[in-house]
């Protein structure tokens, strides 16, 4: 008997049984669903995460105070002097500046808000890829004479002077400092930012006359090119090492995004793999329900095997017959379960906001997985049906 | 055409030995139209099935047209079944699902050949029975007597060159069952062996030659002188009704 038929032969016996064949596809549908869903959402998420350390600049390191054994931060922060010489020493170092984390509340004559505050060098702008919508970012001669500037972002402007009013040159008070608006930057927006937050940016020497501080606790800088990020990030932590004293290799710690990017990029990748392998489950179940409902079919059909035995078929020819019937069925299960798999892919995509797309391997591997899932549960009924003895299968009533 | 030679049939269930057929030997010369008669449980229907290649002998030859049957495998044998045996079953054993012209397809399809040519080929052999106009009928729409004619379209659409029928008027009410003996007739004016199981003598009379069993054996072998015509058979039918009109 030839394919054509025999496939035909399979889809009339699923269509005879409709409702049984798609209460037995459910299973696999339910399950491919889940393993698209599962894939196409994880690689939506990875292309976000991937996307937005990118935009972050692959180049960026930071060097950071971790743990402070003795108690004496004052000796280990950092400040530009240190900057200053790094730059001197360090060849593949483009940009390095200081940077102190803090908070302080924000204040105009009508409200009082309060932001979290950066305070850094010129540079920083383009080490951050801080984006100005007005005005401009302070420079390095801002923070040399100590200007008492202030570089807010748009959600801040927005809630201390409200939305659509001219704020540059305004006078605000930071932490009850008087500094001046010279420009406003775009918030941030992406999953790492943790929302749009009220921000700050101040030059650094001010921080320190603010704060009666000396040096921050860490260094943002970048290097010439993305392969000597790491190697640039080491010699730049051995040297606060050095310059600070901190003799047990404890204090400093550096991290560069092309590491976090290869990282996040495993972790999201074990983290598919994992879910997916949940979801692959559901297809596992799915696929015993294929071999359960032929098992049945085999039952029923008993008399149907015999008679075709008795005409001339072999029993390649019936566990063809057989095995066919349970791939179709779960292949069709499968293209189903792709189609609603990506309709529901597209949709979560869009809700959180994370970029959908196809892949075609993802399309073809379910496909096929599908396939190896209907002859694998097929096999055994197949087989069972092959093995049947004709003079006992025409008197099955 | 078909050679037996001391054959046994011994069915062994781990807890009672049956010996189904004892000793047998026959001989079914080409063309032949042979009854085969007995009461249940006598062995006919085990010789039917070794006959038709669905089993094999347990010791014993059997030859089917110069052929050894032991000799051959399980793809051999069914292509034997396929191209040269034609069954007939007293249920008919057509598949439901399937229409008439399908049902007379299916051995066709498992011959390999095309199925634009097997359907039209199938409709033939429809004709030749009668049927042509319930080719898109399914089994369960037809009565008895033409779905055994469907069947016997089956039996046919290889050309085969014996059929094996077991008690193929079995279900069948006495007319229909007189114009299935009348298909017979006609298979075997074309040259084709018949081996026919039934347990009524008006049916066996239509045959040459009658084998009797019992227990296993083959216990009487008769020629009929006189082999009963179905088209007479069916003209008495017709006076008789005519009669009690």
């Amino acid at each position: 008997m030839n394919w054509g038929e025999m496939i035909k032969v399979a889809l009339e016996g699923i269509w005879v049984n409709k409702l049984r064949s798609a209460l037995t596809i459910l299973g696999i549908i339910i399950g491919v669903m889940a393993v698209i869903i599962v894939i196409t959402i994880g690689q939506g998420g990875r292309d976000e995460i991937m996307g937005e350390l990118e935009s972050m600049g692959s180049n960026l390191f930071a060097v950071y105070i971790s743990q402070v054994e003795d108690g004496d931060y004052e000796r280990y922060q950092m400040d530009e002097e240190d900057c200053r010489i790094i730059k001197e020493s360090v060849e593949g170092v483009k940009a390095i500046v200081p940077v102190a984390y803090t908070s302080a509340s924000a204040q105009t004559k009508r409200k009082k808000e309060s932001c979290s505050l950066t305070a850094t060098d010129g540079e920083y702008a383009q080490i951050r890829n801080v984006q100005i919508a007005q005005g401009r970012f302070f420079n390095t001669s801002d923070n040399a004479s100590t200007r008492r500037v202030v570089v807010i972002n748009q959600k801040l402007a927005d809630d201390l002077f409200g939305v659509g009013s001219d704020v540059l040159d305004q006078k605000i008070m930071l932490a009850g400092n008087p500094v001046m608006v010279i420009g406003v930057c775009k918030s941030a927006t992406g999953i790492f930012s943790g929302g749009d937050r009220p921000e700050a940016y101040i030059p650094i020497s001010l921080y320190y006359t603010m704060y009666e501080s000396n040096g921050a606790y860490e260094l943002d800088g970048t290097a010439v090119s993305k392969d000597r990020v790491d190697e640039v990030a080491q010699q730049v932590m051995r040297i606060m090492q050095l310059r600070h004293g901190d003799k047990d290799k404890k204090v400093y710690q550096f991290f560069n995004m092309e590491q976090e990017m290869q990282s996040a990029n495993k972790v999201t990748g074990i983290l598919t793999l994992i879910i997916g392998a949940i979801a692959g489950i559901s297809l596992l179940v799915g696929g015993i329900g294929v071999m359960n409902i032929m098992l049945v079919s085999v039952t029923e059909r008993t008399r149907e095997i015999g008679i075709r035995i008795a005409i001339g078929a072999c029993r390649q020819d019936i566990m063809r017959q057989f095995l066919i019937e349970s791939t179709v069925l779960s292949l069709l299960g499968g293209l189903i379960g792709i189609i609603l798999g990506m309709i529901s892919a597209a949709l979560i995509c869009a809700a959180i906001k994370i970029p959908f797309s196809i892949s075609l391997p993802t399309v073809l591997i379910a496909s096929l997985f599908s396939i190896a899932v209907g002859i694998f549960f097929g096999l055994y009924p197949a087989n069972r049906a092959a093995k049947l003895d004709p003079i006992d299968a025409l008197r099955y009533e | 055409m078909i050679t037996i030679k001391q054959l046994y049939k011994t069915y062994d269930t781990g807890v009672v030995r049956v010996e189904a057929l004892k000793n047998v030997d026959l001989e079914v010369p080409e063309g032949q139209f042979l009854a085969i008669m007995g009461p249940s449980g006598s062995g006919k229907s085990t010789l039917m099935n070794i006959l038709g290649c669905l089993d094999k002998p347990s010791t014993g030859d059997y030859i089917l047209d110069g052929v050894d049957v032991k000799s051959q495998d399980e793809k051999q044998l069914s292509k034997v079944r396929n191209q040269k045996i034609g069954f007939v079953f007293q249920t008919f054993n057509l598949l439901p699902r399937l229409d008439c012209v399908r049902n007379v397809a299916l051995p066709m399809l498992y011959a390999g050949i095309s199925s634009t040519y097997s359907k039209e080929h199938s409709l033939a052999a429809l004709d030749k029975v009668g049927l042509l106009d319930h080719a898109r009928h399914r089994p369960n729409e037809l009565s008895g007597g033409q779905r055994q004619r469907v069947a016997i379209a089956r039996a046919l659409v290889n050309d085969p060159r014996i059929i094996l029928a077991d008690e193929p008027t079995g279900n069948l009410d006495t007319r229909s069952g007189i114009e299935v003996m009348a298909l017979f007739e006609e298979l075997h004016q074309q040259g084709r062996t018949i081996v026919l199981v039934t347990h009524e003598p008006e049916i066996a009379n239509h045959a040459q030659k009658i084998i009797h069993f019992r227990d296993g054996r083959l216990v009487k072998s008769e020629q009929v002188a006189n082999p009963v015509r179905a088209a007479q058979q069916l003209a008495e039918l017709d006076e008789a009704g005519e009669v009690a009109e």
